[in-house]
Order: C-alpha cells, then sequence, then structure tokens
C-alpha cells in the first residue's frame, strides 16, 4: 500500500510569511520615519501608511495559492481574507481622515466630532462582521469548529487582560487604557489561539 | 475516536485531497478525522460512510 504525497504536512508558508514581515517592518519602517523626521508633512504623512498595506494582498494571494495546493482553504476563507484586507484599508483610510480633521481643522464639535470618529469606528465593526460572517458561510464542520474554539480562547483571553488590567488601573499601578483596545487585543489574541492550535495539532 | 480511514483510505489508494474531494470537506478536515483528533458530526459521518460504502460503525470503532 502506497500512501500519496499529500499525506506529509504541508510545507512551511515561507511566500505568506514573508510578506507579512514585509508587511510588519514596513508598518514599523514608515511609523517610524513619521514620527522622527519631518519629511512628509500631515495629512500625508498617513497616506505614506497605505504603502506598506499593499504588502497585504501578495501576502493574501500567496497563502490562498499555499491554502489551494494543501486544499485546507474553503471559499468561506478567501471571502473572509478579502473582506478583511478591503476593511483594513477602510479602515486606515477613515483613520487618516478623521486625524487630519480633528488635530489640523480642529474639528472638536460634539456632532462632527462624533461623525470623524466613526470613519475608524465602522471599518472595525465590519470586521467583527466579516468574522461572524465567516462562522455563518464556513460549510466545512472542521474548519468552523477550529475557528470558533479559536475565537473562545481569544475571547477568555480578552476577558482576563481586561479584568486584570481593570483594577491595576483602579488601584494606580497601571495607566488608563482607551476601549478601542479591546478588538485588537481580542485579535492578537484569536491570532495567537489560532497558532497554538495549529502547533497542538502538529 | 478510533477509525480505520486510513487503512480504508490506502486500500482504495486515495489521498487525503482525494477522499476530501469526495466528502466537499478540507484536507485537513480529513486527516483531522482519520488521526481521531476531531470526531465528525453525524452527516459527515454518514457521507464517510456512503462514500466507503460500509456501515459507520465498519469505520467507527467504539471506544
Amino acid at each position: 500500500m502506497t500512501m500519496k504525497r499529500d499525506e506529509q504536512h504541508p510545507g512551511f508558508p515561507w511566500a505568506t510569511v514573508l510578506w507579512g514581515v514585509v508587511f510588519f517592518a514596513g508598518m514599523i519602517g514608515t511609523g517610524l520615519l513619521i514620527r522622527f523626521t519631518q519629511l512628509v508633512p500631515a495629512p500625508w504623512s498617513m497616506a505614506l501608511m497605505l504603502l506598506p498595506m499593499l504588502a497585504l494582498v501578495p501576502m493574501s494571494r500567496a497563502y490562498a495559492r499555499q491554502s489551494d495546493s494543501t486544499a485546507c482553504a474553503s471559499p468561506a476563507a478567501r471571502r473572509y481574507n478579502t473582506r478583511l484586507i478591503t476593511l483594513s484599508f477602510a479602515y486606515v483610510f477613515g483613520l487618516m481622515v478623521a486625524m487630519y480633521f480633528y488635530r489640523e481643522k480642529e474639528v472638536t464639535d460634539g456632532l462632527a466630532a462624533a461623525l470623524l470618529a466613526l470613519l475608524p469606528a465602522i471599518p472595525t465593526l465590519g470586521m467583527i462582521w466579516a468574522m461572524a460572517r465567516y462562522v455563518l458561510e464556513e460549510q466545512d464542520e472542521y474548519l468552523r469548529a477550529r475557528m470558533v474554539r479559536a475565537a473562545m480562547m481569544a475571547t477568555g483571553l480578552l476577558l482576563s487582560i481586561a479584568t486584570f488590567w481593570g483594577f491595576m488601573e483602579l488601584f494606580g499601578v497601571l495607566p488608563h487604557v482607551e476601549a478601542w483596545w479591546a478588538f485588537p487585543t481580542w485579535a492578537i489574541a484569536l491570532g495567537l489561539s489560532q497558532f497554538w492550535n495549529k502547533v497542538r495539532e502538529q | 475516536m478510533k477509525n480505520r480511514l486510513k487503512v480504508l483510505r490506502a486500500e482504495r489508494n486515495w489521498s487525503q485531497g482525494e477522499l476530501a474531494e469526495k466528502l466537499g470537506v478540507s484536507r485537513q478536515s480529513v486527516n483531522a478525522v482519520e488521526t481521531g483528533k476531531y470526531d465528525p458530526s453525524l452527516p459527515l459521518a454518514f457521507r464517510i460512510s456512503a462514500v466507503f460504502d460500509l456501515a459507520i460503525e465498519d469505520i467507527f470503532i467504539r471506544d
């Protein structure tokens, strides 16, 4: 009895990781460039952040290629990736416009400021919607169960961190953290949970 | 739950990917079920049984 090649674990996703590194290095590099040099004036400095984000496109393509070759991604997962990348661009663009009007034009009036705050908030809510859609659209019960398990772990982590931090803050040990940190913290926790589950599977 | 998927698959000379395609699931799902890391739902278990043309209890072994 001979086993076929795809019995083995799929190869390490070098291309995806490489583009991921390019993305993070680009984001950090551009951030530092804007922060410590005055080369690019506002609001164009924020627009500069869109450049390293372009690395997300080849990154998701590389991921889809890897996924196709190992038949691990589903159509729902591909839709999820496309939605997340589109919403990430919308988020950076929204934040850029909002910060420009808030800082440069000093729009601080109640309603106008609220509308500005919605610009980055709505794409972020969109990301949460995209995650919910993924769980609803995923036809593969194992992939869905894996996502749900990782999301539960991430929720547990976020609640633990928020509780711990909240009490530390109350007693003056840790500084105040703004509430919008909840989602990025949860997203990082989700990434860690997915990584942990992957390690456990191997 | 233990199962005979790997042997049954080898007898038919199917790869995990081929079985996944027949079942309409991902290759990872086949791998997770085969290695006992994930117990399939009843509908998926019936699909597996239909693909191999065997009863569920001839594929999955009670602990």
